[in-house]
């Protein structure tokens, strides 16, 4: 047992930080991100038999906690989805830059079928094969979506861009 | 590959090291500077995302979190333990006063029977059939009725079995007099040996109760119990509506005196 724990831990001071990213970039709450990141740590400790491989165990615990993301959405609706409530983050090392709001806001203003790849890929440095495992897509739908994430992003980031320039 | 292909492909992954999308971008002069703002901006995008800083201590009061989730599991894991050996200890205990009852109940009303036959020894010596009328009479008064010919009764009357009312018979056997009684309400999971060092018979269960027969010592009994049950009309006390009558009624009504005529 103590064992087990050891590697738990392990996991979860390797893994804490991202998978706490990647729930921002889900819900952009740090509060309700910090709830599902331990959340999720919960329920993979409820599981930890299944958490010894531990590559196995990174894509495991996205998939939970957007698993946990999906069921807290359902429940309640985030104050913070609609984009111009997104609360403001404190936090160090965070850029408060006039182009990170307007990146954040497309971020957020992002469907969420392409959100979804897109923060596993840059987050989680997930291949498409293995987003394609966690949100059960096949390979060629990851690519489209993460064409057309960009591609929304780009013409978002675009049109908010001239629009701060016209100010 | 062409362009379309080339910015469809660097879209999925601006940071791709693809030797395809670099040799097309190095000889492309329309795709090079798409290509160049495409990861500038990818690079701000993942600067941006991989930037939050967690809270601090989060790895510390997930791990805390889940020491005290295991600590409750155990304490949990403990209870349904105690709880489970609670239940089976109860189970067992339960099961064992049920079976000690059920045997008891079985002995007594066996030794109910014999008592009954010896307390009334008399109307063993009835030696005259007694017309079916009164046999039918004394049915009647629990809603039941002969059926069929059960054979010569000797006699015949209501009497008290422990609790409850119920019929008494005495018929010829081979071996000297049999006694018969029909026990409404005494109802018997299974077939039950009756005997002593004089008497011998069963108990015979039906869907009512049950009848005892019982011969002297070396009388064949088999299968008498069953075949007078088939031969009685007797009615389901639900579905007739009629209720055993209980020594009390029965005794408030003069219809029976308490196992002293039978």
């Amino acid at each position: 047992m103590a064992k087990i724990r050891s590697e738990f831990d392990t996991l979860v001071h390797a893994l804490a930080p991202e998978l706490f990213r990647y729930a921002m970039g889900l819900c952009h709450n740090p509060h309700t991100a910090e709830d599902l990141v331990q959340e999720t740590f919960l329920r993979g400790w409820r599981s930890r038999t299944d958490l010894r491989d531990s590559k196995a165990a990174k894509a495991w615990l996205y998939t939970i906690l957007r698993n946990e993301h999906a069921r807290l959405y359902e429940r309640q609706r985030p104050e913070a989805c609609d984009p111009s409530m997104l609360p403001d983050i404190p936090d160090h090392g965070y850029d408060t830059s006039a182009e990170a709001f307007v990146l954040r806001r497309a971020l957020a203003t992002l469907q969420a079928d392409y959100r979804d790849p897109l923060l596993l890929q840059v987050i989680g440095g997930f291949s498409c094969r293995e987003i394609g495992d966690i949100l059960e897509l096949n390979t060629n739908t990851v690519l489209t979506r993460l064409f057309r994430a960009r591609k929304a992003l780009r013409d978002l980031l675009t049109d908010d861009l001239q629009q701060e320039a016209s100010l | 590959m062409n362009c379309l292909d080339f910015r469809r492909r660097l879209l999925t992954d601006p940071l791709s090291g693809d030797e395809d999308l670099l040799s097309h971008e190095a000889t492309c002069t329309t795709c090079a500077p798409f290509a160049r703002d495409l990861r500038a901006r990818e690079i701000r995008m993942r600067s941006l995302l991989q930037n939050v800083v967690p809270p601090p201590g989060l790895a510390e009061r997930v791990s805390l979190a889940a020491r005290f989730q295991q600590r409750a599991e155990r304490r949990r894991q403990w209870w349904y333990s105690a709880a489970a050996g609670v239940l089976l200890a109860v189970g067992v205990s339960m099961a064992s006063l049920f079976s000690t009852s059920i045997e008891r109940t079985n002995v007594a009303l066996a030794q109910s029977v014999i008592n009954h036959i010896e307390d009334e020894a008399s109307h063993l010596r009835a030696a005259h059939p007694i017309p079916t009328t009164r046999v039918n009479g004394v049915f009647e008064r629990f809603g039941a009725e002969l059926a069929a010919d059960i054979g010569p009764v000797h006699f015949a009357a209501e009497c008290l079995m422990r609790q409850r009312n119920g019929v008494h018979l005495v018929m010829p056997g081979r071996m000297g007099p049999v006694t018969v009684f029909f026990m409404p309400g005494e109802m018997a999971d299974t077939t039950m040996p009756v005997a002593s060092a004089r008497f011998n018979g069963e108990i015979v269960p039906t869907h009512w109760g049950s009848i005892a027969v019982v011969g002297e010592a070396g009388e064949a009994v088999d299968g008498l119990g069953e075949r007078l049950a088939a031969a009685v009309r007797w009615p389901d006390p639900v579905q007739a509506g009629v209720s055993v009558p209980v020594v009390g009624e029965l005794l408030a009504a003069g219809l029976v005196t308490q196992q002293k005529n039978g």
